[in-house]
């Protein structure tokens, strides 16, 4: 009898731990999730509801040369960032690791800074010190190419530039990530290779390597992740331009749905951008993961 | 006991409401920054002195995408404004996003006003296509040729008294530029060559006086023989860039500094900035005589690009205004249109054509040397892809620009501006 209370109450408690998660879950996750991919079935408006039109909207996306266009850009710009920002991050990582005490913090702090800054201020930022007629920048650039360059007018110069600003911004936080998985790393390790005579490539390849790996891929998820979801820095520094050379699939998802008042077709861009950054992170961990097994 | 005093709390609370019931608070937000919101501003003031019963409260927002977007998404849901400005040539696109209340002959009446009193362009740009009127003309706002005297003095396009002349033709324009040049005027034209309002109004003007046709009305972009007079355009923009007679991949502030610092013999800009040539000109530190004329006829007809500001009344989600309100938002509409005078010294033309043939503005400089343009502007398209903060804005910074700073031929821009639009719309 006791025991059977027992289960029923304990059952009771566990529902009533695990039902508020459920319940925002629901209301902020699924609920507009399930909204988002009803609406891509409609012609609705921003607000308001639509017509069903089955699958127009995915017919009319699939033949939209801009929808191709944005995500050769995205795909350019995770290629920029993803790779460079997290080698840079290690290597800031084991210098900053090699330092001790008040050193390193202030070493931290010095990366850490730009994370922190809201994405409206490091774009100013970097407009002004890039800005093609008074910009602190431009006599670099033209002492390197020759001439200042307006680098978010021009084609070839929009998305690297995009991306170094990106990777100054967020590069802290990886600094920081890596600078965690390097401490959880035992010194005896190092230490006993060390005895063996072991180089400092050896003990780097051998033994931080290996073991910091969960940590890189990681890094690298979290870093495609948020690449392909690129947007505030584009918005603010080139709009897209030009002629779409930065175009990429939030900005069509924001003006569509803003500008043009097609919720219908801006939820369509936006559930196959959903899509493909879950199809692409999982298959990149899958792989990282094997990648990191095999050593 | 208790309950008396309740109620007599209640009471008192009532009787200090009702006065505050009676005066009516106007929400209203507008897009005017710079010298056009200086005199706004001046105007929301006066009104809120004369008229103790009702009393507005302004707010400025970004002008473009940003106004456009918060308008549409707060109407929605019933947190817009009570009375904003909306520009005319955004008409197609606000009837389709139906966020707009439509002007009914009572409200009009409320107001003081009646449809007579307006210009005829205007006045049918405020309309849907079943004539309901959705918004009150304000104004109407062109660019104009604004130019400095010092740089052409000895040249043939100064006359006796120092006005502009004989500017019949691009290559009149572009004789005067050279001399500019040669006079020493860094960049001898400017405009926003980098953005998307200053290239769009300079391409389709250049594009109009051809006679040329944007969108045509069953929606297809530069029907016909358009196409290559679209080409015709970005060639003499291009041409300008690569002669150095207009700044590269300058942003609005930029090309507006570069006139008043006096880099520039001239400026093809809004007639907004009228106010700020005439407040740098009375305070001594413009350093030079300027004037404004309309955008001579450069090629075969006299027009320009123009638009209205004009003032609508959103819809407050599901509900209706109250009609109080209502009331006293054409108040303030009426009051507004009869003292425009204020307004057009921020540059523009009165729609409203008491004021705009009153003999106060026809002494008003240099608004009456341009005023003539009223006559033969031409509005943007009425589609839902035109218009001020649309996709034919963005055509203009995306395609356009790059186009005039070399990046691809004008062929090339043109074919994309025809695409880009023709996919936008539905």
């Amino acid at each position: 009898m006791a025991m059977i209370r027992n289960r029923t109450r304990h059952g009771l408690v566990a529902l009533s731990l695990v039902l508020p998660f459920v319940a925002i879950f629901a209301l902020v996750f699924a609920y507009p999730l399930f909204e988002v991919v009803r609406m891509s079935f409609t012609d609705a408006p921003l607000i308001g509801g639509g017509e069903w039109v089955g699958l127009d909207n995915y017919k009319r996306l699939f033949a939209d040369k801009l929808f191709y266009r944005s995500l050769q850009n995205n795909g350019y710009f995770v290629l920029l960032t993803v790779v460079p920002t997290t080698v840079i991050a290690l290597t800031i990582a084991l210098a900053v690791n090699r330092l001790s005490g008040r050193m390193q913090a202030l070493a931290l702090v010095l990366f850490f800074t730009p994370y922190v800054l809201p994405v409206s201020v490091v774009t100013q930022i970097w407009a002004w010190m890039l800005d093609f007629q008074f910009g602190v920048l431009q006599p670099v650039i033209e002492f390197v190419t020759g001439k200042p360059v307006p680098v978010f007018k021009n084609p070839f110069w929009v998305m690297p530039s995009v991306a170094v600003v990106t990777i100054w911004w967020t590069n802290g936080f990886n600094v920081l990530l890596f600078l965690a998985g390097l401490r959880n790393i035992p010194t005896e390790l190092y230490e006993a290779a060390q005895l063996d005579g072991a180089t400092r490539a050896q003990l780097f390849r051998r033994v931080t390597w290996p073991l910091l790996w969960p940590v890189t891929a990681l890094v690298l998820t979290l870093q495609l992740i948020l690449q392909l979801k690129i947007f505030d820095q584009i918005y603010l520094l080139s709009e897209g331009g030009p002629f779409n050379s930065s175009y990429v699939l939030l900005l069509m998802v924001y003006r569509e749905a803003f500008q043009l008042n097609n919720g219908g077709y801006a939820a369509a861009i936006s559930l196959v951008l959903f899509l493909l950054i879950v199809v692409i992170s999982v298959l990149q961990f899958q792989i990282l993961r094997i990648g990191g097994k095999r050593k | 006991m208790k309950l008396t005093t309740f109620a007599s709390a209640i009471a008192l609370a009532a009787g200090l409401a009702l006065p505050a019931a009676a005066q009516q608070t106007v929400t209203w937000w507008d897009f005017f920054a710079g010298g056009d919101g200086v005199r706004m501003k001046a105007l929301i003031n006066q009104f809120n002195e004369e008229h103790p019963d009702i009393q507005i409260q302004g707010t400025t927002l970004e002008w473009g995408v940003p106004f456009y977007t918060k308008i549409r998404t707060s109407a929605a849901v019933g947190q817009g404004p009570d009375l904003m400005t909306y520009h005319l040539s955004r008409m197609p696109l606000a009837l389709s996003e139906g966020v707009l209340t439509p002007i009914t002959p009572e409200d009009l009446e409320t107001a003081g006003l009646s449809e007579g009193d307006f210009f005829e362009t205007a006045l049918q740009a405020a309309k849907g296509p079943d004539g309901t009127l959705y918004a009150v003309p304000f104004d109407i706002h062109s660019i104009v040729l604004y130019y400095n005297k010092s740089y052409l003095e000895g040249t043939r396009f100064l006359d006796a008294e120092g006005n502009l002349t004989g500017i019949e033709s691009v290559a009149d324009f572009e004789e005067a530029m050279q001399a500019a040049a040669e006079n020493g005027s860094e960049t001898p034209v400017t405009y926003a060559t980098g953005d998307d309002g200053g290239v769009y109004r300079v391409f389709y003007t250049l594009l109009s006086q051809q006679g040329g046709i944007l969108i045509s009305e069953d929606g297809e972009v530069l029907p016909g023989d358009s196409t290559e007079k679209a080409v015709k355009a970005i060639e003499i923009m291009t041409k300008w860039h690569n002669e150095g007679w207009q700044p590269e991949q300058a942003l609005y502030e930029a090309s507006v500094a570069l006139f008043t610092s006096g880099k520039s013999a001239f400026q093809l800009n809004g007639v907004w900035e009228v106010p700020t040539m005439k407040d740098l000109h009375e305070s001594g530190k413009l350093g030079f005589e300027w004037g404004a004329v309309e955008v001579p006829k450069l090629m075969d007809t006299q027009t320009t690009w123009a638009d209205s500001h004009a003032w609508a009344i959103p819809i407050q989600g599901q509900t209706e205004m109250d009609p109080e309100k209502r009331d006293a938002v054409m108040q303030v509409i009426g009051w507004m249109e009869k003292n425009a005078i204020q307004w057009a010294d921020a540059g523009h033309i009165p729609a409203y054509r008491p004021v705009a043939e009153s003999d106060e503005f026809k002494q008003m400089q240099p608004n009456a040397t341009y005023s003539s343009l009223a006559d033969d502007a031409t509005y943007d398209p009425r589609s839902e892809v035109a218009g001020v903060a649309s996709p034919s804005y963005d055509a203009a910074q995306n395609i356009i620009s790059p186009a005039i700073h070399g990046y691809m031929t004008p062929e090339e821009a043109v074919e994309q501006v025809k695409s880009e639009l023709q996919s936008r719309m539905r």
